[in-house]
């Protein structure tokens, strides 16, 4: 591959701030991880049907995130990040506010909300609102523009409604232009076109709408930041670099509203959700099949995560694990030998042929837990028909079992990708 | 002799012309009788064609009445005369008339199509009649002057109407032809017991007619001799 | 009854050449009205289709009243509750080598894949890490575009050629297919800005809105918000008058075609009164008669009517390039595409040739129904009587020029009262033809005679005699001529008018830019107001705007500059109308005043950023520069009220007596080209508007000579009718003693006083149609005055063309006569 040839031509003088070295390498990086971003755009048909686009690669949550970004970021060859993005090599000191902002140094970043919400007649829903951050250049050509390209933001937005047993997305893309999108550095303050994250107070809002579909919901954690990994440095593999910073707010009260597509007012909910702020610049690697994602809030105030990845030759990656949060926001990891996840029952898509585990029953014995969860909806599928073809499950879920020899009801989030086709076309 | 098939009493024909007053046709009052050969004589401008056409119900007299067959032609109105010239009149012209986008077989059964028949066989048969075997499918310009009369005889004939009206039917043709096209009509019309009225001013009809009149400005006496004719 | 029918449709077959005349008199008639039809609806779809490829999925666009946006109203209408999508738009023009503008879009491919395709679609058939390559390349090289293919294919551009123009050179990244034709250039929208040294501003917000009036609500003060709806709408109202106009010639051009059928129908009338009278006496009715002759009719006016539908369709696609090309120079960019090739084409032809086949037999249906057998028979014909009616149709000729006369007092009421009127006045010229040849007579005789001989008063003798038949032919070609002659005197007066125009208010020494073209840096225009010895600089600024929901336009000028240097013309007053103007009055052009029925001493109101304010109007001038109207005020109250600070072009104006002229004049000249600026002297200035002119007017050029042909068609079935009708007089010519050359010289005397009788009436109504264009038609559809200028070039071209016209059309009949004299005899049928 000849960089050179396009290179010359078009990096105009004017905007060489980089070495010609540098110029260089980052043109050709740059084209890499655009090559992906324009797939990621080209899959993804405008309004209608959104999430559903991309790939997969991380193991963690990040959900429809790391799917996104997993398309740009996964890939070989990964830019010489080492000169200008920074990455998770070594336990992070955190800061908040300040580490609930933007870590613009590092190249991809999220900010990722689920929750399960009632309204007052005990009908369950879920949501999703998901905020990407991706880094295309270091620093923008031309700083006095506006629309001089350094990141680019997404969000996807997502209401499950258990009462109707249906399904709503979208998505929203957009460079940070005069103010159409941006993350604050400061303090946790995202917005993408008109759909955004605020924190303030301690209290987190949430506004997204899109049609029918509407948000507006306040979060307060009830239960401090968890981080995991070792002090939020969490590994991806074995690599140096392939890591990220990982923190979780497992258990924040959730009251406001929500829209829901065929209703005519907006409904009254509350709940609990789930956030996860994740940053890195060289996090994934290309051996993994896929991965089964679980988030659940124990009635009796304990919250579980747990993760599997699925390498491609049929093996659990042995860096799975999972992290338990006790009612009063003590947490500990828990090893991949540590957790027995059994698979009950499956759902095969009619769209995408895909055939999902559709109930689990988790026991995780060091902690005397043992619990069966199924999904709020069957099909929390998305599926993209465009250029490159992306499936997974993303969905609210409910269960019920025993914690510490006491009943408990369950209720959380799980992610489950790579089981239609491959885990993107791109690869 | 038989019954009348053309009476006309007081017949009146007036022209005005520049003023002054004029009439081709002054109080003429005929009968004729059904299966008559009238000869009608006269000169040039004498009211003959005028005459003709105001039996043919194609003029109308300015005072007096016409009965072809018992009936009133003014109280037909122009549809019955149309009717009438249908069925009941065979005209036979001196430029023969024919038309001439159509082949003497299409004129011959035009005839008979405007009584509402549908078959042509009877053309044939008329033509046949008339010497034109044959030549069904010319054009009358591709018909001698004789052939062309010929077919005028048998669009005629065709519908076998009791009348035929023939407005000097060999005045355009050289007397050898002319004898026999006028030998032709008449012996056809005997044949049928058609009436038939000729005007012309050649001598030799008068030896084929049952009864001679003769036009002279605007007025008809009767003759009873071709010699009478020529004094 | 079919051997009625029979006899009569055979005379198609048997006078073939005749017939195909009479096909094609239709036939392009018919072609004419479809043509341009088809041309006028296509060029309307090609617009739409166009606004909606560019508008793509948006519903709405918001703009500030003149002038750009900035683009932090971006961020507040993405989180207004109405708005679903949004995508921010850069629409200018850059300026290729040779002059050529393209326009070139500025696009955000993240905001714009919610509403456009363009973006979206880089690269699509190419590999992935070319694809790759390329929007990686759009998106980080300032210097990177997208070029539409019809454009890559006409300069030879290819994915990684430069294109040069007047911001530089761009570098095309990739090639995209635009279904609407129209020449395209897409940069990225931050890139696009640097381009026009825009940075922090936007042309317009494409937006997909939900609820529209809470939206409106919200945003109506200072913003123009435009629906796709009213988007088409204000273009197709920007194009009305230009397609009422096309659409009367056309159906002008129909007229002189249903004139031609009524010829073609009154001769076949005279040719079938004996087979008539015959039929007649063997006992055919006269509605067997008639009904042979409308199924005769019918089917010559069905087939030219197909015909001319198949024909029309055809010269569409010449129309609308000519339609589109006049768009284009004069409004906004249309290509249209030729339409589909549809059976209603065919369809509409037929019903359009078969109802004016009908319209135009019916007075000889009439005259058929009253034939006389005894007569016909007889072998008189009726046209002798005609001299008596030449009167009494001239009287209704009278009446019809009553009518015209009294629908032009009404014209002010609807355009289509004025259109009426022309009809009506074209109607009551036609209807005294007739007399027109009576009186030619005592003067073509003798000068044919002195030509030509005995052939030559024969020959005039012949068109006296056959009034009947000939003044309909006379008719239908003086008709022509005279649409010929109108229209060529309209023009020429109007290109007058315009070129007074233009030496009263473009005086300016050099013109730096211009209107809808590159704009010009602010900092350009004080960099010469720095050179000593220039006398002013107008700064001059025109953006279209809606006034009243119509679509008009504010201009702002240096009202200083031009009341010193420019001689306006003034409905009242003189010079001293600018001095209200340097205050912040505003003056009108006679377009405007007389659209919105505006004028001196009232009060206008328009919207600005702040919303609404009323201005004084203190002067009403002439302009030919819009038909919609201008309303003209000084930059210092333009800025007040829009706050758009853009420069579309410069005027300088040097002292006459200044010594320094040239030398000044070269300066200006070098620094502007130094900034890439184009410059053009008053001369070429002026010469460029002329040009322009010309082209608007390629269209009623195009009509002209259609109409040309139509009406040598008539003339040519006239001549050849006269001809086959008097066959059978050649026997007696001929024993007589006339030559073969004789009878030729005959016939061809016959057109050429036919052409010289329709020249001439045409050169009396072709002036009265010109003035009523100018009078009555151009000043109710464009709202302005021009002038009556004569011209010698109209009228010349217009004889030459009738005598041609009359030659050719002789030429059949001679040529048959060659063939067939020299054996005719003298014989009745």
């Amino acid at each position: 591959m000849n960089f050179l040839q396009p290179l010359k031509i078009t990096i105009p003088p004017q905007a060489g701030h980089f070495t010609t070295l540098r110029r260089k390498n980052s043109h050709a990086c740059i084209r890499d991880m655009i090559s992906r971003l324009h797939r990621f755009l080209m899959s993804c048909r405008p309004t209608t049907r959104p999430l559903a686009c991309h790939t997969a690669g991380d193991l963690f949550r990040v959900i429809a995130v790391a799917v996104v970004i997993a398309v740009f970021v996964l890939l070989p060859p990964v830019c010489p990040a080492a000169e200008r993005w920074m990455e998770a090599t070594a336990p992070r000191q955190w800061s908040f506010p300040r580490d609930h902002g933007s870590h613009p140094r590092y190249r991809t970043e999220w900010w990722y909300f689920t929750g399960n919400l009632r309204d007052g007649r005990a009908n369950r829903y879920g949501y999703q609102l998901t905020f990407f951050r991706y880094g295309l250049a270091t620093e923008p050509r031309l700083p006095a523009n506006a629309w001089s390209i350094r990141d680019i933001y997404f969000a996807h937005f997502a209401l499950t409604d258990g009462v109707r047993k249906v399904f709503h997305h979208a998505e929203r893309i957009s460079r940070a232009g005069p103010g159409l999108a941006g993350a604050k550095r400061t303090h946790m303050d995202v917005r993408v076109l008109g759909w955004s994250a605020v924190m303030e107070g301690g209290r987190i809002d949430l506004r997204a709408s899109h049609e029918a579909m509407a948000l507006a919901l306040r979060l307060t954690p009830a239960k401090p930041a968890v981080f995991h990994g070792e002090r939020g440095l969490s590994r991806k593999g074995p690599g140096p670099g392939e890591a990220s910073y990982y923190y979780s707010f497992t258990d924040l009260r959730t009251e406001g509203t929500i829209g829901i597509p065929g209703t005519t007012a907006p409904l009254a909910v509350e709940g609990r959700s789930w956030f996860d702020q994740e940053f890195g610049s060289n996090q994934m690697t290309k051996d993994k099949a896929g991965w089964d994602w679980i988030a659940l809030r124990l009635s009796d105030g304990r919250d579980l995560m747990v993760y599997h990845l699925r390498k491609k030759d049929g093996t659990v990656e042995a860096e799975s694990s999972g992290t338990l949060v006790e009612p009063d926001g003590t947490s500990r990891h828990l090893p991949l030998s540590g957790i027995e996840m059994t698979v009950l029952s499956h759902w095969t898509s009619e769209k995408s042929a895909g055939r999902y585990p559709a109930a689990w029953r988790i026991r995780i014995p060091g902690a005397g837990i043992e619990v069966t969860v199924s999904p709020l909806v069957a099909g929390q599928e998305l599926v993209t028909k465009a250029a490159v073809p992306i499936t997974y499950w993303e969905g609210a879920v409910k269960g019920r079992g025993s914690s510490e020899g006491k009943d408990v009801t369950v209720e959380g989030y799980v992610e489950l990708t790579g089981y239609a086709g491959p885990l993107g076309g791109i690869f | 002799m038989g019954e009348s098939i053309i009476r006309t009493y007081d017949l009146w024909k007036r022209y005005e012309v520049q003023g002054h007053n004029g009439a081709a046709i002054r109080g003429v009052e005929v009968d004729i009788r059904r299966g008559q050969i009238v000869a009608l004589f006269g000169k040039s401008g004498s009211g003959k064609t005028t005459f003709l056409n105001l039996l043919a119900g194609l003029d109308v007299p300015s005072a007096g009445r016409i009965e072809i067959d018992g009936r009133d032609l003014a109280g037909l109105g122009e549809t019955g005369r149309t009717r009438l010239r249908r069925e009941k009149l065979g005209f036979v012209f001196q430029f023969f008339n024919l038309l001439p986008t159509l082949t003497a077989l299409e004129n011959v059964f035009l005839a008979l199509e405007l009584t509402g028949g549908a078959d042509a066989k009877p053309a044939v048969e008329a033509l046949v009649l008339v010497g034109l075997q044959g030549k069904e499918h010319r054009y009358p310009h591709e018909l001698s002057g004789g052939e062309q009369q010929r077919v005028a005889i048998a669009r005629a004939l065709v519908k076998g109407p009791p009348i035929i009206l023939a407005d000097e039917p060999t005045g355009n043709l050289d007397s050898a032809t002319g004898a026999q096209i006028l030998a032709l009509l008449v012996e056809r019309c005997r044949a049928a017991g058609t009436t038939l009225i000729m005007v012309s001013h050649a001598l030799n009809t008068c030896d084929y007619a049952d009864r001679i009149l003769r036009m002279t400005d605007g007025r008809i006496v009767e003759v009873h001799s071709c010699r009478e004719l020529t004094q | 009854m079919k051997s009625v029918i029979r006899s009569f449709l055979r005379y198609l077959v048997r006078r073939r050449s005749l017939s195909t005349l009479h096909l094609l008199g239709i036939a392009v008639g018919v072609a004419a009205a479809v043509g341009m039809t088809l041309a006028s609806r296509s060029a309307l779809r090609s617009l739409e289709e166009a606004v909606d490829f560019l508008r793509g999925g948006a519903t709405h666009t918001l703009e500030r009243p003149a002038g750009p946006l900035e683009e932090e109203v971006l961020a507040r209408l993405a989180t207004d509750p109405a708005v679903r999508s949004l995508a921010p738009v850069i629409d200018r023009q850059v300026r290729l080598e040779g002059d050529e503008k393209i326009r070139l879009l500025g696009l955000d491919p993240f905001l714009d894949r919610e509403v456009r395709s363009v973006t979206a679609r880089i690269g699509r058939s190419e590999s992935d890490d070319a694809r790759q390559r390329l929007f990686s390349a759009f998106l980080f090289d300032p210097r990177a575009v997208l070029v539409d293919e019809g454009t890559a294919r006409r300069l030879g551009l290819a994915a990684g050629s430069t294109l040069p123009t007047s911001q530089g050179s761009l570098k095309v990244v990739y090639v995209f297919p635009n279904p609407t034709g129209e020449p395209l250039i897409v940069a990225d929208i931050g890139h696009a800005q640097e381009l026009f040294g825009l940075r922090g501003m936007i042309d317009r917000a494409d937006l997909v809105i939900a609820e529209e009036a809470p939206f409106r609500a919200r945003w109506d003060k200072g913003f123009k918000i435009e629906s796709g709806r009213q988007k088409t709408e204000t273009l197709t109202a920007l194009l009305g008058a230009f397609r009422l106009n096309l659409q009367v010639l056309s159906l002008f051009a129909l007229f002189v075609g249903v004139l031609l059928i009524y010829n073609t129908a009154m001769f076949a009338v005279v040719s079938r009164r004996r087979d008539a009278g015959i039929l007649l006496a063997i006992g055919a009715s006269r509605r067997q008669i008639a009904a042979a002759f409308l199924v005769e009719v019918l089917i010559l006016g069905t087939a030219g009517g197909a015909l001319g539908g198949l024909l029309g369709y055809l010269l569409s696609g010449l129309l609308a390039k000519v339609v589109g090309e006049a768009v284009s120079t004069l409004y906004f960019f249309l290509k249209p595409s030729a339409l589909p090739w549809s059976f209603w084409n065919l369809g509409g032809g037929i019903v359009l040739g078969a109802a004016a086949s009908l319209v135009g037999c019916l007075p000889s249906l009439l005259e058929l129904g009253r034939v006389e057998p005894v007569r016909v028979l007889q072998g008189r014909t009726a046209s002798r009587g005609a001299r008596k009616t030449t009167n009494r149709v001239a009287l209704w000729g009278a009446l019809c020029l009553a009518v015209a006369a009294a629908l032009f007092l009404l014209a002010s009421l609807h355009l289509y009262v004025g259109f009426a009127g022309a009809f009506a006045f074209l109607t009551g010229a036609s209807l005294f033809t007739g007399l027109a040849i009576v009186w030619s007579v005592p003067v073509l005789k003798p000068l044919f005679g002195s030509v030509m001989g005995l052939s030559g008063r024969i020959a005039v003798g012949n068109i006296r005699e056959n009034l009947g038949r000939t003044s309909v032919a006379v008719a239908a070609f003086m008709i022509a001529l005279s649409l010929s002659i109108g229209l060529g005197a309209m023009i020429d007066s109007f290109r007058t008018s315009v070129v007074w125009w233009m030496n009263s208010q473009l005086r300016g020494e050099l013109y730096i830019s211009t209107k809808g073209d590159v704009h010009v840096p602010e900092d350009f225009y004080e960099e010469l107001g720095g050179i000593a010895g220039i006398g002013g600089i107008d700064i001059f600024r025109n953006v279209q705007i809606t006034f009243r929901g119509k679509p008009t336009s504010v201009t702002s000028i240096d009202a200083s500059v031009l009341q010193r240097y420019d001689r306006f013309v003034w409905f009242e007053g003189g010079g001293e109308n600018w001095e209200p103007v340097k205050r912040g009055s505003v003056i009108v052009s006679e377009s405007f005043s007389r659209r919105f029925d505006v004028k001196k001493g009232d009060r206008i109101t328009l919207d600005g950023v702040d919303g609404p304010r009323e201005l004084p109007v203190t002067g009403v001038f002439y302009d030919y520069s819009t038909e919609h109207g201008v309303v003209m005020m000084d930059r210092s109250t333009y800025l007040g009220l829009y706050r758009d600070r853009t420069i579309n072009s410069l005027g300088i104006f040097i002292d006459e007596t200044n010594p320094d002229r040239e030398a000044l004049i070269a300066e200006v000249k070098r620094r502007a080209r130094a900034r890439g600026l184009p410059v053009a002297t008053r001369a070429e200035f002026h010469r460029r508007i002329l040009d322009i002119f010309d082209g608007t007017f390629a269209v009623t050029r195009s009509m002209r000579i259609l109409a040309v042909i139509v009406a040598f068609f008539g003339i040519a079935g006239a001549l050849m009718t006269l001809f086959l009708e008097r066959r059978k007089e050649f026997g007696i010519f001929r024993a007589l003693g006339f030559s073969t050359g004789d009878v030729a010289r005959l016939t061809v005397a016959e057109g050429v006083a036919m052409g010289i009788v329709s020249f001439a009436m045409s050169v009396i109504v072709g002036t009265a149609f010109a003035l009523i264009l100018i009078k009555v038609i151009n000043l109710e559809s464009f709202h302005w005055t021009v002038f009556y200028h004569f011209t010698l070039q109209p009228y010349l071209v217009t004889g030459l063309t009738a005598l041609a016209a009359s030659l050719a059309a002789a030429a059949y009949p001679v040529w048959s006569v060659y063939r067939k004299y020299p054996v005719v005899q003298i014989r009745e049928e």
